[in-house]
Parts: C-alpha cells; structure tokens; sequence
C-alpha cells in the first residue's frame, strides 16, 4: 500500500480515506467494502479491479453519492472543487450540493449502455440535459453542444443522429454516447464502471482509445473499473486490485505487472491470455 | 392479431404480472396467516362462505325465511315504511325488514350471499378451467391453433362486454337465470385469463425441463399436464383469487340493473336496486347490502394482492 | 401508418360485424315476439301481422339482418305504399316504445353522457396519476399508505352503493347539494350544472382513480429501478426534471393504453350511475330500453358502444407506436 507516497503534497484531484460501505442484509447491515484508500489526480487514471462481488461498483457508486437506499458509506471521500480547492468531503455533502457537483463537476459512465440510455427521448436532448441542467445553456445552444460532442465521440452524421432515440445505434456507438453524455460539462473527475464489458473486442479498443484521447484533451482525472486486467493495463497508472471489498495491491501499472506482490494479484495475472500461452483442449469445462 | 394494445397489457406491470412456479401449498398459507391484513381477509372470506352454505339454517335461527313477508313490521299507512329505527332492526328481525313487503333482511342476506357467491365460484371455475385449458394449448402449440385461439380472445375483448351481457341476458327467458349468468360471466372471461396463461406458457416452454420432456418422447399432452401445468399452480391461485370479486361485482351489477338475480331470489345487488325507490327515508336497506358487498369484494382483493407478494416476491409490494 | 390504419380499421368493422350479428342473433332467436309486445293489451291477430309486416319481422333472419345493414349505409324504409317511412342512413330504426326515431334518441342523449365520462375522466386522471406517483416516490411513507388504502376501497365499493351513500349523506342529510337534474345546461346555469354533474363525476371518478393509482404507482416503482434512472441521477438533473423525464414519461405507456379503452368502455360504467343519479344520458337510456325490452334501441347501443370500444382500440395503438420509440410500425 504505498501509492499515497506517489501523489505528492499538492492535493489531489480525488482522495478517498478509509471508506467502508454496508448495505442492509437479513440480519442487519453488511459491510461489503472494508477501508478503501486511494487517490486520483488530474489528467491520470486509477485502475479499479477485481471480480464481481468485489465492491468496485459501490466504491465507484459511493464516490458519486449515488448509493442505493438502505446502503451506507463512511471514511472520508473529498473532492477538489473551485470553491474548495483543499478538497470538500463528500460524503456529508448536501442533497443540493451532491446533485450540483454530478454531471457537472464529476460524472459517470456504466456498463450496459441499452438499459442506462432513457428509451423515451432523443439522443440529443439526454446529452444536453447536464449542460442545460449545470450551466443554464438554451435548447439552440445545447443543440449545438450536443451535435459537437457527438461528433467528437465519433458518431458519424451527428447532426441527423442527434434527433435518433437510443434503441437505432449499436452497443459500441450507445457507448460512445453515454460518454458524450459524461463529458459535455467537462467534468474534472470521470467514473467508467466497466464501459466496454457489454461490447466485442474490436469496439473494446476503440472505446478505450476514445477514453484515452478525451483525457488527454479534457485533463479528466479518471477511474477506470473493470474485472479484466489486460484492458486496465491499457489505461492505468495506477492500479488497485480489491477481492471481497478488502484492498488486496495497490501499485502503479508496471509494479503490478511486472512484480506483483500478492497471490491474488498473480492469479488475476495468470488469467489474462496471452498470445503465447498453449491452447487448451477441446471439451473442456464450462 | 398481436396489437401493441395486446402487448402492453400483458407487460403491464403489477396487477398482470402473475408469477410462475409452484410454490408449496402449505407454505403459501403459513406466509398469509403472518400477515394480518391477508388474516383477516381469509377470516371474512370463511365467514361468508359459512353463511352462504349454511344459509337456510341461518334463516332458520332468526325466524325468517327470505321469502316470507310480515305485514306487522311495517307502516302500512306510510306506504310500508319499516317500524322502528334502523330499518325495523331487533330482536324480531336482526338487519330490520325490507320497506313494503316486510321480507325480513337477515335471511335475504345470506340467502343472498348464498347466490352470489356460488355464481362467483362456479363462474370463476368455469373461467379457469377455459382459460387455462386455451391459453395452454394456444401458448403450447402456437401455429394454427394459437392464431384461432388469439384472435377468438382479441374478438371477445374487444366485446363492449356489459352491455352485450345486458342485452342477452334481457332478451332470454328469466328460468335458470342463475347458470345463464355463469355461462356468460364465464364466456366474457377466459379470455383475460388466457392471456395470461398463454404468456406463461410461452415462459415456460422455453425452459429446460419442458425441453427434456419433449426430447424424451412424451406427447403434448403429458407435457402439458405434467411438466407446464404444475408450474402454472402460482398463477392460478392468483387469477382465481382475483376473478371472484370482479364476478362478485358484476354478478351484483346485473342484478341492480334488474337483469341479474330474478326476483324472489334475493342477490345483494338486486336489493341495493330495489332500495333506490327508498333510500332517503330507509337508508339501512341499501346500507346493509352495500357494506356486504363491499367488504367481500375488498376480502378477496386484499388476499388477492398478498397471495401475489408471497408468490412473486421479486414484485412491487403494496 | 396509413397502410396499418387501413388494415386494422378494416378488421375492426370485420368485427363490428361479428358483434351485431350475434345480438341480432341473439334477438331473432332468444326474444319473445316483439310485435306482441308493441300491439299491447287490446290486440287482434290482424294487428300483430301489420305490425310484423311493417318492421318486417316476418322476414328470414338474413334477409332482416340485411335490412338492418343496408339501413346503416344507405337508409330503409318500414312498411309499403302511402304508409312506408323512410329512414335515412345511419338508420337505427324507431323505437318500440316511443316510435322515435332511436338516432335522435341518443343523438339527443349524447352530450349529457360526454359530460359525465369527460368530467370523470379529466378528474380520475388527475387524481389518479398524480396520486400513484406520489405513493411510489414517498413509498412506504404514510400519504402512500393513505393512498393504497383509499384505492383499496375505490376498486371494492360498488359505485351505485357509493352513489346512493353520497346522495343520501350530501342531499337529503347535510343538504349541501341538490338531486342532480341534467337538464340543466352549462351556460344558463354554471353553478346548477356543476352541482348537478358533481356527484356523478365523484362516484365515477373514483373507481377508476383508485385503478388508476394503484397501476400508476407499480408502474413508476418498476420505472425507477431502470438503470436509466440511475444515469439521470448521475447528471445531477434538478428533481422536477427527473420525475417527468425518468419517471413519470416511462410509465404513461400502460396507463395511456389503460385509458383508451377504460374511456371507450365508459358507455357501460355510466350507465349505472347515470340510472343513479337519474342524468339522462345514453347510459340510462340504454337501461331504460332494457326493462322494456326495446330492441332497436338496444341494439343501437350495443352497436355504438361496440364501435367506442373498437375505435379506442385502434386511437390506443396509434398513440402506443407514439408513445414508445422502441415500437414503430413494420409489422
């Protein structure tokens, strides 16, 4: 555990202390992350990973102040805002405030991009909403905005495809976006829980290089979460491995890899496939 | 026929959304029993099935029968107004008489309840039982057999129904009106049930063990009756739950419309129609009535809704 | 769209077809002798021929039910010679009581019934939609139970119990509002006409307010655990923005479908408050021609009511395909 030392004095972009979430369980409250540390800085990325059940998600759900009712966090999460540039906890923040600082401030994109894109309205006006929600633009101008954004994604014809509804594009372009929707408020801290998940391989890459230049354009502080190592070693920095809501490692990217600390680690390693390893036989296990 | 009408009320949630399983019968009953709104609910239920079969006894106990008139309980000079407060309430008749005849309430009560709900269950069963049966076959079979069955059930639905039933039931003899009513209430009917079966059939049949059976040999109908029936238990118990008080109501309805119950068999619904002429002087002859109907309904609708959370506990409770 | 319109108004009159045949059916073979009934005490076997002569009635059953059709497109004629009447097309016959001619009848009748199902439904929909949203987003909280337990009763009480219960507590007991008279009309008395359509609007309203909450209410709480909803949440949008946006506007779709033919069906749930409140409308017309057995008029409803049902059947699948955008019309 020694990646705090990396982040120097100035203070980051996003410093998580000691955060344990519970959620209710039949017997009373469960504590599902047990302490988590880690910090973010502008323009780099954390990598967030482990299987399902680890408590990436709420980690990531915590940050953003959207747990489910009933679920429960404390530590401390603070987050460098203009209005405090030493960092603001927000864990005791505000309803007003929290709702403020999302979509504005920080943002988020998950996983299945069908069932998180509101069926009902066009493309257009769910990206402009943050917009026109945080900073009071028109609808002519968010219209502009939005067409810009979509282009910058990559979505070819943006000024016809604004006007679409989600359910005309496919996996790789609803991606892409959610990920407009993310960044149309530039925010300075970006969630991606496992955005390529859902998609085939070669959509895989081309999410992951559009995350990447965005970042370098925009300066975002992001964290990445996923289960698959070989993509986070794409994006990373920094990397924290979580099993069972207990940090396991947490390192930079090439310490992970080339010399990991812990079995854990090693096996999530191991399972990564790699163009030299042997092919197994047929009829093997599910 | 497949309309999106069609479509979005079989996704509609809640009150269509019938669970699939079979749940343990004695399990099922345990679950209702803690929970005391589902309690009491069963409790009134029992006790107005009790009064419906033991009505003659009933009638007996308090005197009367509901067919006999008393011309001492009423005021003959204020046109049959019942004697005494309460609608001639005492010892002599327990809920008063009715205005005019003198027929003691009491026994038309539960001589009434007595008829309406043997017409409920009896039309209930029948629903089920067709609507089972074709939603089974029609989700099953598909092809033909599910195209004729779907468009019988999309032409039955689109029946302005009551009043289709009022001018049947006025255009045909008034004998046996009681197995006419079943019979309609019945014809009107299965197709909601269908509907829903044939939707969980198509669940079903997509499903592993119902795959096994197929490929093992077993005919249609012993898959039918062995494997998708079985599983359809939950939704049963909660379509035959919910139809009874929508018969319960329209059974009453017919009759305050006069096309019902033929008089001198008494109906609840038939005696709230006959209080019309009376109620602003003798409210308790459309009170007494009303309040029965009333809280049967709400009995079985209440139970309804709980045996649909203990069966689908994934649903949204209430 | 007008490809599909076509197709299903065409099977919509395939089935206007199919229902006035069987209540024609139904009246041909299961009916005692209509003529009898008209020619009344004082009859001779003469007079009940003329009569059945001049309806027609001793025609074949397909040659009557032909009538009756062409009477719908084109207009018939009752009896021959100097003493034929014509009626012109849409032709619903005359009545047997009155000898009315049944189309002014309910033409006649109409608006008071539109006044009672309009006022109702404007009425059940606010109070419904709006109460289900509430119940669902404060759930658990006590206006939500409140809300439950009144729906609970709305969909248990029999709505003529209620009508009488209201009339006897609101007009004879505290006397706060007079027995409704629907031949008041709304410009020259507002206040009598709004007195006199209050109960009826209340009594039908609330049934349908009690479904309409409890199916909104399931309805936004199935809403609010999309996924989608959590994505709104994650922009921050402003709560009135994400109640309309993400809440309420998912779940018009089964409501909306729900209304289109709760409101084409509400013929037959007005009828039985009309015949409460004594409002003279289609619905205690239709009741009234049933204790007398007055076939034409019968059939005339049964065949509008049917038409409502089949038409708010189509208008519903037109609004559905606009209504969801996931659902366009290809079929």
């Amino acid at each position: 555990m020694t990646a705090q030392g990396t982040h120097g004095d100035a203070t980051p972009l996003l410093r998580v202390d000691d955060l344990r979430i519970s959620v209710p369980g039949r017997e009373g409250p469960l504590e599902v992350v047990h302490g988590l540390s880690f910090a973010v800085d502008v323009g780099r990325t954390l990598g967030i990973v482990g299987e399902s059940g680890s408590g990436k998600s709420m980690t990531s759900l915590a940050v953003m102040s959207l747990l489910p009712p009933g679920a429960a966090a404390s530590g401390s999460v603070r987050l460098r805002t203009q209005e405090h540039p030493g960092g603001e906890e927000l864990l005791s923040g505000g309803t007003a405030r929290l709702r403020a600082l999302r979509g504005d401030r920080m943002a988020m994109v998950f996983q299945d991009p069908l069932s998180c894109l509101n069926p009902y309205y066009r493309v257009g006006v769910q990206i402009a909403e943050a917009h026109r929600a945080h900073r009071g633009s028109t609808r002519r101008q968010a219209r502009t905005l939005a067409v810009d954004v979509l282009g910058r994604v990559g979505i070819p014809r943006p000024h016809q495809r604004v006007d679409d509804h989600p359910y005309q594009f496919s996996g790789g372009m609803r991606q892409r976006i959610m990920i407009a929707m993310a960044l149309v408020c530039e925010p300075d801290l970006l969630i991606a829980d496992e955005p390529t998940t859902a998609l085939d391989v070669t959509v895989q890459a081309q999410i992951l290089a559009l995350l990447s230049d965005l970042q370098r354009e925009f300066g975002t502080g992001m964290i990445y979460i996923t289960h698959d190592l070989a993509v986070v070693s794409q994006v990373a920095e920094e990397i924290l491995v979580l099993r069972g809501g207990h940090p396991v490692e947490h390192g930079t990217a090439e310490q992970i890899f080339s010399d990991p600390q812990q079995d854990y680690t090693r096996e999530l390693l191991d399972a990564v496939p790699r163009i030299d390893d042997p092919v197994p036989a047929r009829g093997g296990t599910r | 026929m497949a309309t999106p009408v069609a479509l979005i009320a079989e996704t509609q949630s809640g009150s269509e959304r019938a669970p699939v399983g079979a749940a343990p019968r004695r399990g099922v009953l345990r679950a209702l029993l803690r929970r005391p709104q589902a309690a009491l609910s069963l409790a009134c239920i029992l006790l107005l099935v009790v009064m419906a079969v033991f009505a003659p006894v009933l009638s007996s106990l308090g005197g009367w029968s509901p067919y006999a008139f008393d011309p001492q309980a009423i005021d003959a000079d204020l046109g049959g107004l019942p004697l005494g407060p309460f609608g001639g309430a005492g010892a002599r008749h327990w809920f008063g008489v009715e205005p005019q005849s003198g027929r003691d309430i009491f026994a038309r009560i539960v001589t009434g309840a007595r008829v309406s709900i043997t017409i409920a269950v009896l039309a209930t069963a029948l629903t089920t039982t067709i609507g089972v049966l074709a939603g089974m076959v029609a989700g099953y079979l598909g092809g033909a057999a599910d195209q004729l069955i779907s468009r019988l059930m999309d032409f039955l639905m689109a029946f302005p129904a009551l009043i289709f039933m009022i001018a049947l039931l006025s255009a045909l003899p008034a004998g046996q009106r009681q197995y006419l009513l079943v019979g309609v209430l019945a014809f009107f009917g299965w197709p909601y049930t269908a509907r829903i079966v044939r939707g969980q059939t198509l669940a079903l049949k997509a499903r592993d063990f119902v795959e096994a059976a197929r490929s093992s040999g077993a005919s249609s109908s012993a898959v039918l009756l062995r494997e998708i029936l079985p599983n359809l238990r939950g939704t049963i118990l909660v379509l035959s739950t919910m139809s009874v008080p929508g018969f319960i109501g329209t059974e009453a309805g017919l009759s305050f419309l006069g096309i019902g119950v033929v008089p001198p068999t008494p109906s609840w619904g038939q005696m709230i129609a006959a209080s019309v002429s009376w109620y602003t002087v003798d409210p308790w002859y459309f009170v007494i009535p009303g309040l029965f109907l009333f809280v049967t309904v709400l009995s079985f609708t209440v139970l309804g809704d709980h045996l649909k959370s203990v069966l689908d506990p994934g649903g949204n409770p209430s | 769209m007008t490809l599909y319109l076509l197709r299903r108004s065409g099977a919509g009159v395939l089935v206007l077809f199919g229902i006035t045949l069987l209540t024609f059916v139904v009246f041909f073979a299961l009916s005692p002798d209509p003529a009898v009934t008209i020619c009344g005490k004082t009859c001779t076997p003469e007079r009940i021929e003329t009569i059945r002569g001049v309806l027609g009635l001793d025609q074949p059953f397909l040659v009557q039910y032909g009538d009756f059709l062409r009477g719908l497109f084109v207009g018939r004629s009752f009896g021959v010679g100097e003493n034929a009447v014509q009626c012109a097309a849409p032709c619903l016959g005359f009545s047997f009581q009155t000898n009315q001619p049944v189309l002014q009848m309910i033409a006649a009748r109409i608006p008071q019934t539109v006044t009672v199902a309009v006022g109702a439904a404007v009425l059940w929909l606010l109070v419904g939609v709006s109460g289900g949203l509430l119940g669902a987003i404060k759930r658990g909280t006590v206006w939500d139970r409140a809300a439950m337990l009144t729906a609970l009763g709305g969909i248990s009480l029999p709505n003529y119990f209620l009508a009488l219960l209201l009339q006897y507590v609101l007009v004879v007991r505290l006397q706060v509002l007079p027995f409704p008279d629907s031949s008041i009309g709304l410009t020259e008395d507002p206040g009598g006409w709004f007195g006199s359509y209050l109960m009826p609007w209340a009594v039908l309203a609330f049934g349908y307010a009690s479904l309409y909450l409890r199916l909104t209410r399931d309805t936004v709480l199935d809403t609010l655990s999309e996924n989608y909803v959590r994505t709104g949440r994650a922009k921050g949008l402003p709560r009135g923005l994400l109640l309309r946006r993400y809440a309420l506007r998912p779940s018009m779709v089964p409501v909306v479908t729900l209304f289109g033919m709760d409101f084409a069906g509400l013929l037959a749930g007005a009828l039985i408050t009309e015949t409460v409140f004594g409002i003279n409308g289609v619905g205690k017309l239709a009741a009234d021609s049933i204790t007398t057995n007055d076939q034409p008029v019968i059939m005339a409803v049964t065949l509008l009511a049917a038409l409502l049902v089949v038409v708010g059947n189509i208008a519903v699948d037109v609004f559905y395909t606009l209504l969801d955008p996931r659902v366009r019309v290809s079929q």
